[in-house]
């Protein structure tokens, strides 16, 4: 029986960024002037810390292994959002960690460290949110403190019109959803996602376009937040422009963020064996799923910039995830389905690492100013060799060869699209895999065989971005064979979804 | 287990260890190595020796898994191990024997002449023996493979010694590659022998013999990938004989046998006496049980033994080098020896094996000394009268030329004739179909004793033809005292198995016949096991046995005798002329080896390099234009999506509203919501 203290420590983990976030406010308020930052980041981090270490401890204890409903159902802490608030917390201290030595000589250290603990207490409502009502407020609540993120060097101008282009991206979405919500709302009478999935068949033979419409655009709000295509478009412009410790964490947190409301929307309030005849979102998942990983695959295989290939790249395993959805045909049965879903947010796991860490190496080359084209990497394995191993280790696993944890989610992923009989699915991610590999390697090759034109002149190798580099290589490389720790709990959460 | 077995791997390691010395420390060594060569194999010997005697002595055999690589219950069990029975311990004799003699040898042939690379020649020759050794103590298949291929790889570096010069390199190249293309055959048998048995082992009811023989019988069942039991286990057979064939160079893969005469002589003795070519044969005696039971394999093997024996003595009669003619005789002995065990006659192919290596390696070491005291010179024209200036490379060489011409009572006549009687035997009692590989093989001796007598005319008799031949140049203790060992034995070596004296008096004096049933039952690798298998029956002419044996041995005597004295006849005097020239085009076609090399080449450069031109053009063109059509085409079409994004944000916005109302009509219609 889960008493009333104990709904409460469910919501620990939210309430570690919340925490965070208020210590951070006071701090700013007594010590505006805190000359490196340290202290601040250090609060981010334990923030991050306890969220991860409390999301941890429940998933292991198994309290909450059939989902517990809070606030008249309001919100809900089950498996996945326990496991997506683990990697909340774990990109948030990544990322705070890298940040003390990436903005020591900026201004306004306080409101960025306030921002993304913000932004990471709406990730993880986010991962909570089971009515249609939080879900938009918990999106906002995510997406607001990265529009400003994004702007944080604000007389950069890379940075300020990737933040404006984000914002307005980001304002139509809302708007789109917003609209959608109501739609559906109007259709169904509820909010709350339970009640829409018992009201979908009414409201299906009743009202069958207003519905679609609104689930449509519903998507279309989700596709936004996961920088799907077509509602891709900000993602390169902002990662590019966006202080690279702020793209590691939209890449990687704010994309894991909108795939676990994706999930728990679609799967829960709108199973698609009721909806089916209204909208088939499979099929709609589908095709978003191949033209976001071609599309960000293809595009990625021609930049120069190394950022801006890791933002197609983003794209790209955006498109993979999305299998998770697309392939919910039930031709495989409901334990196929909970394999494939399963999958998709381990690879989310996976991915919150590697691709954090590959960012964070951006920001360390960024920190030496040393450029952001291929070219500009060249040589540096003589240069910085252990962080060149680690960025090496990051985009061979984010390719998918056996080096870290990215090689088996990516074949769980295949394979359980293959298992759910949709291997045609499976092949285009593999085809597009082999295709990542050439830009992937680009980069190994810049650092490790290219000579450099000009000496580099490296002098400081900064402490704690070396720190967090390390960290996410590390334990991508454990996840290799660490993946079977959280393999069950992943497919578990998925299964109890259903 | 007695004391001397835990001393066996000794037998091994000991050349091993004299390998590494000369190839490290071979420079600073007394003789450049040769000492410690002399010394382990010295050592080898006698601990082989003293392995025989115990085993003659008790009775008691020796089978042991060393080291497992990959464990029976993985599937397949791959191990290192000892194997010595009756017919292992009798050839680690005789390998550690000829490779003593070649290494005291070799002090006068490369030492004294003062060749260069002597540390390396000295490693070669250790490895070679160290890994020949191993091969015959082999107790299972895979590993005998992995020591076969180091034997080919050793044979590979001694014949190509003299790397500088031409002739050597590719001698060496074409002996290691026809080589190989028999050994890839045996390596897909080996991989077929441990898919079907889950073993590779020789000996004992777990072996894969034994395994076959109860497949056969219908007692247990294996995967015979859709094929007969007979038929798989056949096929298996037959890829195993692909590396005999090779290495035994037997037709058609002889031809980089008489090439391999580039190598250094001694190396020669050792290839052809006791080691590489060695192998083949004795491969097919330790698997022995197996092939005995497929008729069908032994059939094949007997043919090609008798076909190759009688084409390799045509071309011998022909070559005017002395190491030619030698070259041609160890094809054609060999092919005696696949005879003789196609035919079931297991002991006599062994008695000929010993023999053989006796008398084969006499007569290499004693072209060797002629070779070093016609300075180098090899062509028998150039020679002559040699007899008088040569007093023991004669009379040894004499030796060994009446054992190889099978000439009563040498060593040669009474395994050859064994040979031919157990073919003869089995052919009366109802397989006429090795009436014709006795027929080749018998018609091979008369042209046998022509050749060799021959040899032995126009190298020692006759006037000298040359200034060299004149004024030979000495050989030394080293070269002698070899000579005189095997030339002892070359003659008395026919004592070990006279099995037409037992038939005669009745004495019991087949030894070596007793000694090779004497294996114990249990291992089922004796010759008395191997008779149970066999499929063949025996016949009689003339009155029974007796009387089958007198016509055989008196045929083959009087051919050998007559092709004798007819190249007495023909060579004598003081300057035979050039007779095999009236041969007229016969000789032209014997001289190019019944082209054989020309369309083995023809087959490496006109079909070979054609089709492997024509797989390249279709890689390069369709393989890789795919390829680099697939990456131009993604490059162009990542170029046009990297146009999409043009930066403007009013584009974006309005790419999002079109592409949503885009899947909004597609998706109205599919659902039909309006």
């Amino acid at each position: 029986m889960v008493t009333m203290a104990n709904e409460w420590l469910l919501l620990s983990p939210a309430a570690a960024f919340v925490l965070a976030a208020l210590a951070l406010f006071v701090i700013d308020a007594f010590a505006p002037e805190d000359a490196d930052g340290g202290l601040l980041a250090a609060v981010a981090a334990v923030g991050g810390i306890a969220a991860l270490s409390a999301s941890g401890v429940l998933l292991l204890s198994g309290v909450a292994a059939d989902g517990v409903e809070l606030f008249g159902g309001q919100l809900v802490v089950d498996g996945m959002s326990l496991l997506f608030t683990f990697i909340f917390g774990s990109v948030t201290a990544l990322v705070s960690v890298a940040s003390v030595d990436y903005i020591r000589e900026l201004p306004h250290k306080a409101e960025y460290y306030l921002l993304v603990t913000l932004a990471a207490t709406g990730m993880s409502l986010l991962a909570s949110a089971n009515s249609l009502a939080v879900v938009f407020v918990a999106l906002e609540l995510s997406s607001l403190p990265s529009y400003a993120l994004v702007a944080y060097l604000k007389r950069n101008r890379g940075s300020v019109e990737g933040a404006l282009k984000y914002f307005l991206v980001g304002a139509l979405s809302s708007g789109i959803m917003v609209y959608g919500i109501s739609l559906v709302y109007a259709a169904t009478g509820s909010l709350l996602l339970s009640d829409v999935a018992s009201a979908l068949g009414g409201a299906s033979a009743d009202y069958p376009g207003v519905l679609g419409v609104g689930l449509l655009m519903i998507v279309g709000g989700l596709a936004f937040k996961t920088a799907s295509v077509p509602f891709h478009f900000w993602a390169p412009d902002a990662y590019e422009g966006a202080p690279a410790p702020v793209a590691a964490f939209l890449s990687s947190a704010s994309k894991a963020a909108g795939f676990v409301v994706a999930f728990r929307v679609l799967v829960v309030g709108f199973p698609i064996g009721t909806i089916a005849g209204t909208l088939d979102w499979v099929l709609l998942f589908q095709v978003l799923a191949v033209v976001t990983m071609t599309l960000g695959n293809f595009a990625a295989a021609t930049q120069e910039n190394v950022k801006r290939m890791l933002a197609y790249s983003s794209i790209g395993h955006a498109g993979y995830a999305l299998i998770g959805l697309a392939a919910l045909t039930n031709a495989g049965g409901p334990g196929a389905e909970a394999t494939v879903l399963g999958a998709s947010m381990l690879h989310l796991f996976v991915y919150g690492f590697m691709n954090t860490g590959a960012f964070l190496f951006v920001a360390l080359v960024e920190h030496w100013e040393l450029g952001r084209t291929f070219e500009d990497y060249n040589g540096l394995g003589r240069e910085a060799p252990v962080a060149c191993v680690a960025m090496t280790v990051f985009v061979f696993s984010l390719a998918g060869l056996p080096v870290g944890g990215g090689f088996l989610s990516k074949y769980f992923l295949f394979a359980g699209a293959v298992g759910a009989g949709v291997p045609w699915l499976a092949l285009v991610g593999a085809v597009n895999s082999a295709l990542s590999l050439y830009y992937y390697s680009r980069v190994v090759k810049a650092m490790w065989i290219e000579p450099p034109a000009e000496p580099l002149g490296i002098e400081r190798y900064p402490t704690a971005l070396y720190a967090a580099v390390l960290t996410a290589a590390v334990v991508t490389v454990l996840l290799l064979p660490g993946l079977v720790v959280f393999d069950g709990i992943a497919f578990e959460a998925a299964a109890s979804l259903f | 287990m007695a004391l001397i077995y835990e001393l066996t791997p000794a037998i091994v390691f000991l050349p091993l260890a004299s390998f590494a010395l000369a190839l490290f420390f071979g420079r600073w060594m007394p003789k450049k190595g040769a000492v410690a060569g002399i010394l382990a194999t010295a050592g080898a010997l006698g601990l082989s020796v003293v392995t025989l005697g115990w085993l003659l002595l008790s009775g008691e055999v020796h089978d042991q898994t060393w080291y497992t690589l990959v464990d029976a219950e993985m599937g397949v069990d791959l191990a290192f191990g000892i194997l010595i029975d009756q017919l292992s311990a009798a050839m680690l004799v005789i390998v550690s024997l000829i490779a003593f003699l070649v290494h005291v040898f070799s002090l006068g042939y490369m030492n004294d002449e003062g060749e260069p690379g002597l540390p390396r020649y000295y490693a070669g020759l250790g490895l070679f023996t160290a890994s020949m050794l191993a091969f015959v103590m082999a107790d299972n298949l895979f590993m005998a493979f992995v020591f076969f291929e180091l034997v080919g790889l050793c044979s590979y570096l001694l014949i190509g010694h003299w790397f500088t010069e031409d002739a050597p390199p590719s001698a060496a190249k074409k002996a290691f590659l026809v080589t190989r293309f028999g050994d890839y055959f045996f390596l897909v048998g080996v991989v077929g022998v441990l898919v079907t048995f889950g073993t590779a082992g020789f000996a004992g009811s777990e072996g894969f013999p034994a395994l076959a023989e109860s497949a056969l019988a219908g007692e247990t069942s294996v995967n015979t990938f859709g094929l007969s039991t007979e038929g798989w286990f056949s096929v298996l057979g037959l890829l195993v004989l692909g590396g005999v064939l090779g290495k035994s160079a037997q037709f058609p893969f002889h031809t980089w046998l008489p090439d391999a005469m580039e190598g250094p002589t001694p190396v020669s003795a050792l290839i052809h006496a006791a080691t590489m070519v060695a192998a083949g044969v004795y491969l097919v005696a330790r698997m022995y049980g197996f092939y005995a039971l497929l008729p069908t394999v032994l059939g094949i093997i007997a043919f090609v033994g008798g076909f190759t024996a009688l084409f390799a003595a045509t071309m011998a009669v022909v070559k005017n080098e002395i190491k030619q003619v030698l070259a041609y005789s160890t094809i054609s002995q060999y092919g005696y020896m696949m005879l003789a065990l196609g035919a079931g006659g297991y002991v006599a192919a062994f008695f000929h094996l010993t023999t053989h290596a006796i008398f084969k390696a006499l007569l290499f070491l004693g072209a060797g000394s002629v070779i070093i005291a016609m300075h180098h010179e090899e062509d028998m024209w150039e020679m002559g009268g040699l007899k008088s200036e040569m007093r023991t490379t004669y009379l040894t060489f004499l030796a060994g030329s009446l054992a190889l011409a099978g000439i009563f009572p040498f060593s040669g006549f009474w395994s050859k004739d064994e040979v031919l009687f157990e073919t003869l035997v089995h052919a009366l009692g109802g397989s006429p179909l090795l009436f014709g590989a006795y027929a080749m093989g018998i018609t091979a001796v008369f042209l046998t004793g022509f050749y060799t007598i021959r040899m032995v005319m126009l190298t020692f008799h006759g006037d000298p033809r040359s200034e060299t031949a004149e004024d030979p140049h000495s050989v030394g203790w080293n070269v002698k005292f070899p000579l005189s060992v095997l030339g002892v034995l070359a003659v008395v070596a026919g004592a070990l198995n006279p099995v037409p004296i037992e038939m005669l008096t009745g004495a019991e004096v087949d030894f070596l016949h007793d000694y090779l049933y004497a294996t114990p039952e249990a291992l089922l690798t004796g010759a008395e096991h191997y008779s149970s298998l066999s499929s063949y029956g025996s016949g009689a002419i003339a009155g029974g046995e007796i009387g089958t044996m007198l016509v055989n041995a008196g045929l083959s005597f009087g051919l050998a005798v007559a092709g004798a004295g007819l190249a007495f006849g023909l060579y004598r005097g003081g300057s035979p002329a050039r007779h095999t020239e009236r041969l007229g085009r016969v000789q032209t076609l014997l001289m190019h080896n019944y082209y054989q090399d020309e369309y083995q080449v023809w087959l490496a450069e006109g079909f070979t390099v054609r089709l492997a031109a024509a797989a390249d053009t279709f890689d390069q063109g369709v393989i890789d234009g795919t390829v680099n059509a697939v990456s131009s085409v993604s490059r162009s079409a990542g170029a046009r999506i990297r146009q999409i994004q043009s930066g403007v944000v009013t584009n974006y916005a309005a790419l999002v509203v079109l592409s949503l109302l885009a899947l909004l009509v597609v998706f109205a219609i599919l659902g039909g919501w309006f």
